[in-house]
Formats: structure tokens, sequence, C-alpha cells
């Protein structure tokens, strides 16, 4: 007699401690007496942080108030946010005339615009837009900030950087409804998409110029209101600074980075020696040898502002440790790959520009959003030599007079805003660093 | 060599009888390094120029005899002897980098400390513990540590009760005091024949090193093992302690009490102390816990696998085969976080501890002018020490290299 199944046995269920939630606490919070102990005593840690922190910061706290007298008039133990809020705008502005902060809004906003096509996956020549933000977009967005009297120079590069936006915009929109991209349409509105490439990049070349035109004059007929920097304050002054910082820091870095593995000595010790002097002192003093000798650098007559100064400074410091970032990924790459790019016949730049750099930059980029992360961070050190950033505006609080002494609401409110802003910039960096890796994984 | 033979086809290749001079890697190599030379040369003279030319218009004097005026001020926090009225910048100086080396000195000790307890928690098999942790690195990495600086000195220790009400750390024997002026700690006052009592110290460590050497060699011989951790530990606190007993204790506590408005005798730290010494220390522990971690998680699986197949228990695992892998990890960034706390306390100028920045490039810069000498030298003393560190690292990578070859 032969016994044969006909059915499958349906398989059992898995033991209750791996799937119920008992079973999940007994092996992760109570799997000995020692760990049974610790995690009581944590919980126990937790709750009188957490209730202290919430009694104070929510439950007890004031958010609707004038002074800060009348804070502890409605609650003596809980936090008086009432102050923060009232200096909303001077935390993100500063000083700007309030009458003009749509300048800063736009800026921003035109920021996006630009952007924002990196992040859409069927947009072609993305290269092109993110070199055109870093080159043009600060000209831009420098003179809706600053305002004043439009130099010929200025006028030209506003020109150029309307012109970009409007361009990448619309390849943008052509990119994500069909596919194609501007030049692409153009010549096949024109019906001209199979005449020779000569022909086309005339085409495409006179329109442009065009375009230039148009938008140049355009541009002559409008001007902003000038507002001195020493208006600029909060956390615009913090992103504007941090913002030059970030987007010279990776192509300063680059070349140090370069110079110091080059085979010609005299740029390899020029660039280590710079490297190293700066990475060696603390930001604060290279902003202080900004600020006190620079102006014994410059020629007669000529002064550079403070903001200017300090930028310089914040440049100067962070390109330093942004290269020695880039030279962690170079010595990554194998030697193969140099040896490859040689073999097809690339010098030195195509093999740096075309085979090396992409690979080094593409495995660093945690590395790189954490530079760009300290030097987010640190930029608050400004406030100590006199600028107003952000950290400058939320101790100015406890100075004004409605709000004498309120220190620690605008701090920890300045805390929350930079961890969500750090925060989010590293938890990206990995999404990005998992999105791009492309198999050298186990 | 495969590489050898690639480069010697390349140079067959190469037309050896036209020379082009645009084109021969020699010739560029000289022609780009002569160029840069020059700019930088041009560019330095250029600076040289202007800045001589500068302090000659502005009437200012060049050179270091400004070191030996009278500097005029105080500073709040001193570890050495200072008068008013005569000491100099050079003094200020001095004061200002002993200043520094102090609180990076202390911050250092606790950071690490800290730090190594957090990155372990953070791999703690206790989920909720390993959450905290987490939090505790996501939370302190993630925001300015000027903020955080600012934050403990002007919301914790300037907030903290006036003299009168001060808060007792000691449990009621009034001994190690906190208020809004500062931590006040006994001081002991060494005794006539307490120099017995550190020879005693030195013996003690001296003989529990050779015997944890002769258990070593015991062990490799006849397999032995013999725990030198407790004997070892006894000698060293008992040896002294019983001479330090039968010498009469000779060491004496000065003890703050209260005079006046202000505490008298024993040590003080300042508030400013204070809060630079928690900030610098939660920030770079929350650095290093990742550190930490990370070089844990570097040791690969397998490698405790094997070590518990040979049948070690948990905590010679952890001491025999993991930390000794880890180690090598986890010290080069732990080393460049020591170097990053002694350039971080440089903060100390937004809240007022006295340190070499706060003190001769801000105050002294501001009495005294000299700014390119005080920049000078100041950035010196952190380049040295920076040197100093990166130096010790080096030592350190080829020892462990050695090791592992």
């Amino acid at each position: 007699m032969a016994i044969v199944k006909t059915e499958n046995t349906p398989a059992r269920a898995a033991p209750l401690t791996e799937r119920s939630i008992i079973g999940w606490m007994s092996k992760n919070l109570f799997s000995s007496v020692f760990n049974s102990i610790l995690t009581i005593v944590t919980l126990y840690v937790i709750y009188i942080t957490v209730k202290d922190l919430w009694v104070w910061g929510i439950g007890d706290a004031v958010w609707i108030a004038e002074t800060r007298r009348e804070c502890f008039t409605i609650s003596i133990d809980g936090a008086c946010w009432a102050g923060v809020i009232a200096w909303f705008d001077n935390i993100f502005y500063g000083r700007y005339p309030r009458e003009e902060l749509w300048r800063i809004n736009l800026g921003a906003i035109l920021l996006f615009i630009w952007m924002a096509p990196l992040w859409l996956p069927r947009v072609k020549a993305k290269v092109f837009i993110a070199v055109t933000t870093v080159f043009l977009y600060p000209f831009l967005a420098g003179y809706l900030f600053a305002g004043g009297d439009k130099g010929i120079f200025m006028q030209v590069m506003i020109t150029a950087a309307i012109v970009c936006l409007v361009a990448n915009t619309l390849h943008s929109i052509i990119g994500v409804s069909n596919g194609t991209s501007l030049p692409g349409l153009v010549l096949r509105l024109l019906g001209k998409n199979n005449a020779p490439e000569k022909s086309q990049r005339i085409i495409l070349f006179s329109i442009l110029l065009v375009c230039f035109i148009v938008v140049y004059l355009w541009q002559m007929s409008w001007s902003a209101q000038g507002v001195s920097w020493t208006k600029w304050g909060g956390l615009f002054l913090t992103f504007v600074i941090a913002g030059v910082g970030i987007a010279s820091a990776l192509p300063g870095g680059i070349v140090l980075a370069l110079g110091r593995r080059s085979k010609l000595p005299v740029i390899r010790v020029l660039s280590t020696a710079f490297i190293e002097l700066f990475r060696s002192v603390p930001l604060i003093t290279v902003l202080f040898m900004a600020t006190t000798m620079f102006p014994l650098f410059m020629p007669e007559g000529f002064i550079l502002n403070k903001l200017t100064q300090v930028i310089i400074a914040v440049c100067l410091f962070n390109a330093c440790y942004m290269a020695e970032t880039v030279r962690a990924g170079l010595q990554a790459i194998p030697r193969g790959q140099f040896e490859g790019a040689h073999t097809i016949g690339l010098g030195y730049w195509g093999t740096m520009g075309l085979v090396v750099m992409p690979q080094a930059l593409k495995h660093m980029i945690p590395n790189i959003v954490g530079t760009f992360i300290g030097l987010l961070k640190d930029t608050t050190l400004v406030s100590i030599i006199g600028l107003f950033d952000i950290l400058g505006m939320l101790r100015s609080v406890s100075r004004d007079t409605p709000w004498i002494g309120l220190h620690k609401e605008p701090l920890i409110f300045g805390a929350i805003l930079f961890f969500l802003i750090c925060f989010a910039m590293s938890k990206y960096s990995r999404h990005l660093e998992v999105k791009l890796s492309t198999g050298h994984k186990k | 060599m495969a590489l050898g033979d690639s480069r010697s086809k390349t140079d067959q290749v190469k037309p050896k009888d036209q020379f082009d001079l645009l084109h021969d890697e020699r010739v560029r190599s000289v022609v780009y390094q002569l160029l840069t030379a020059a700019v930088v040369g041009w560019v330095g003279w250029y600076l040289f120029t202007t800045t001589a030319h500068n302090l000659e218009m502005r009437g200012m004097d060049s050179g270091f005899g400004f070191l030996g005026f009278e500097a005029g001020f105080d500073p709040a926090f001193r570890l050495v002897a200072y008068e008013v009225g005569v000491g100099t910048y050079g003094d200020i100086f001095l004061i200002g980098i002993l200043n520094t080396l102090y609180i990076s000195f202390l911050s250092i000790i606790a950071m690490t400390l800290v730090g190594f307890s957090v990155g372990v928690l953070r791999l703690s098999n206790n989920w909720l513990v390993a959450k905290v942790a987490l939090a505790y690195v996501e939370i302190f990495r993630n925001t300015p540590l000027l903020i955080q600086v600012i934050f403990w000195y002007t919301g914790i220790f300037s907030l903290l009760p006036q003299i009168r009400n001060s808060l007792d750390l000691s449990a009621g024997a009034e001994v190690v005091l906190l208020n809004n002026r500062g931590l006040y700690l006994p001081w002991p006052v060494p005794g006539d024949l307490l120099w017995m009592t550190g020879l005693a110290l030195g013996i003690a460590i001296i003989l529990a090193v050779l015997f944890r050497r002769w258990a070593h060699k015991r062990q490799d011989i006849t397999g032995q093992l013999i725990p030198t951790l407790i004997p070892g530990a006894a000698l060293i606190v008992f040896l002294p302690g019983i001479v330090y007993w039968m010498t009469g204790s000779p060491l004496g506590w000065e003890i703050p009490e209260l005079e006046g408005f202000n505490f008298a005798g024993g040590a003080t730290l300042p508030p400013a102390f204070l809060a630079l010494f928690v900030a610098l220390t939660i920030y770079h522990s929350a650095h290093l816990a990742e550190s930490v971690r990370a070089g844990i998680l570097s040791v690969g699986p397998g490698q405790s696998d094997a070590a518990m197949a040979i049948g070690l228990r948990k905590n010679r695992l952890m001491s025999l085969v993991i930390i000794p892998q880890a180690m090598p990890a986890i010290v080069p960034p732990m080393i460049s976080l020591w170097m990053n706390v002694v350039k971080n306390s440089s903060l100390a100028i937004a809240i007022g501890y006295p340190d070499l920045v706060a003190v001769f490039m801000q105050t002294s810069l501001n009495q005294a002018g000299h700014a390119i000498e005080i920049v000078g030298m100041t950035m010196a003393f952190y380049m040295f020490v920076s040197l100093t560190i990166s130096w010790l690292l080096n030592i350190y990578n080829k020892r462990v290299q050695l090791v592992e070859r």
C-alpha cells in the first residue's frame, strides 16, 4: 500500500516568537534579565525627558503674547514661543526691507524652477542645467537681492541667466511631455529636422541670439531698488553664504584635488600646502584673517565689504575640505580605469573628466553631501564676526526690549530648523547613493 | 609585467623623428610648472608689496616687539599666574594656548569615553537602547556646534541658581557646588610625605606590568590562563593605599567656602568653560559614535562565528577578536576628531571663555593691532597641533600595518 499525498501540506505558521508583537518584544527588548532592566531604565529616562520637554515646550508653552513679561504672567514654567513668532520675519529675512521681501522669495522660487528638472527622469542634458545653475543663477539672484545700478556686465549676465532659465524650463516641459529636447522640437517645428547639422546649428544659434537681444532690451526697462548688504540677514543670509560656498567648493575642491595628485611637483606642492594650511586651522581664524588682513592686501582705495570678505574666506576654507573628499574618491578608483582610458586614447583631461571624476564623485556622494552639511553648519560662525545671519538674529531676540533675556526658545527653534535641513540632506544623500550605485556591491 | 609591456609598445608607436614642441609631455610639464610658479610668485609679490605699502601709509609698524608690551587686561580664566599691568601680550599668548589645550584635553577624554559608549549602544541588541543612541547621534550631529555652545551657555549654565542657592552635586556634603558663577570643586593640597604614595603607585604599576608579561609568557609556554586584571588592579589600589595610610594620609583637600558674596578656596570652573566642555563633548561624541559603529561593523560576521566556533565566550570574543580588528578602522577618524575638538574649541569666543582666539586674536588684536603677526602666530599654533596629531596618526598607522602583514 502506498501513501500518496495529493495535496501540499499547508505551511505551518511561524512560531509566536517570530510574528506577534509580544514575540518581537521578547526578542528585542527583554531577551535577558540585563536587557529587561536596561529597557525599563531607558523607558523611564525617555518618559522623564519627553514629559518635561512636552510640558515646557508644548503643554505649558505660551504662543500668543506681546512681551516676555506677559508670557510669564500666563505661564511661568512654559516656553515663550511668542517671542520667536514675533521675530519670525527677522529670523528668516534679517532686516531686509519688508516691502521688498518678494525679491528673496522670488529668488528662492527661481532657484527651485531652475533646479527642479534635475529630479525629473525624462529630461535630457541635466549637466547643462546643473552647470548653468552654478554659473548663471548667482548673477540673477545676486542682482535680485542686492538691486541697484546694473553695470553692463551684470546686464549681460542677467540676460544670459533669464534666457537660460526660460530655455531650461521649456526644455524640461517638452522633455517630460514627449521625451524630446527643446532644440529638437524647434527644428521639427521649422521642418528642418533633417537638415545638415551645420545649418541646424546656425538656425539654433540665431534663434538664441534673437532671444538674447529681446531679453536684453526688455531687462533694460526695469531695475530693482538697491538694498545694502548690511540689511541682509537671517536664514536668507545663511543660505546666501552657504550657497556661494557650496557652489564654489566643488569646482575649487576638484581643481585642488587634481593639483594635489598631479605628477608635476610644483603644482603638487603648492596644492598640498594650500590645502593643509586651511585644513589645520579653525574656520574662525580664517574669518578673522579675512576681516583683519584682507584690507591690508588690497590696493589703496579698494575696499571689500565684510560680506565679500566672509564669502571669500568660506569659499577658500571649504574648497580645501572638499579637495580632501574628492581626493579620497580619486584614490578609490582602481588603476585599471586610468589605464583603460589611456588605452582608448584619452589624454589627461579626457581621462579625468570622462572616466575617473564621474566615478570618483559618484562614489563620494555621501561624503560630499556631508561636507556640504558641515559647511551649512559652519556658516553660523559668521555671527561671531558681526554678520546677522540666522544665529545672529536668534541671539538678537534676547536683546530686543520686549523679549529681553529670551535665550533658549530662539536657539531651540534654530536648532530644529538646522536639524530638519541637515537631516533631510543626509537622508537624501543615502538615497542617492543607493540609486546611483551601478553594481559594485556584492 | 603587463604594465611595462604596454608602455614600451606606446613608446614604439610614437614617431621619434618629429619632435613636436607643443605636444611633448616633458616640455608641457615644465611650461605648466613654470607658469604656475610665476603666477603664484607674482601674486605673493603683489600682496607683499601692497601690504608693505599699506602698513607704511597707515603708519603701522611690524615685527614681534609688541609681544613685550603690557597687555593691560585680565583673562577671566587662566592656569598660570598673571598680573594686570605687568603681564605682556606674550603672556596672553601663553595663557590662551594653555586655556585652549586645557579645555581640548578634557573634552577629548570625555568625548572619547562617551563616543565609544554611544557607538557600542548603537549596536545593542536591545532595540530601544539602539534607537535612543541613534536619536542622540542624529540630533547632535545635525545641529551646528555653535548653536549648541551658545545654548548650553545662555540657556543652561547662566540660568543656574545664585551663589546662595548653589546646587550641591556631592549629595549634602557641600564640597562640589554648581551655580551661575561656575562649578566649585575641592582642590588637593599635597602634604610632606605624599611623594612616598606616588612612589608606591609607580612601583605598583611596574609590578603589575611585569606580572602581566610573566603571565603572558607562561600562557604561551604552558597554555595556562592566569587572570591578571584583578590581581593587577588590586596591586595598584592597595599598595599605594597602604603606604598612604601608613604615612598618615598626607593629602589635604581645600574645600570651597562661602565668603561674603563668593566662594573662596578650591578650584573654580567658569560657566563658559562648562558650557563649552559639555557642547564639545556631546557634539564630537556623536560623530565618534558613528565611527565606532562603522569600525565594529567593518569586522565581518565570519570573525565572530569563527571565534564562537573555537569556544570563545562573548567578552573574550569582543576583547580578543572584534576590538583588535575594529581599532585600525576606528582610530584614524577618532584622531581627526580629536583635532576637530582642538579646532572647535575656538568657538569659545562666542561665550567668552578666554581661549587663544578670544584673548589673542580678538582682544589683543583689537588693542595692539599687528594683524599679520597675531593671525600668523595663532594659525601657526593650530598648525603645530595639527601636525603633531597627524604625526601621531602616522606612527599608529605604521604600527597597525606592521601587525597586519
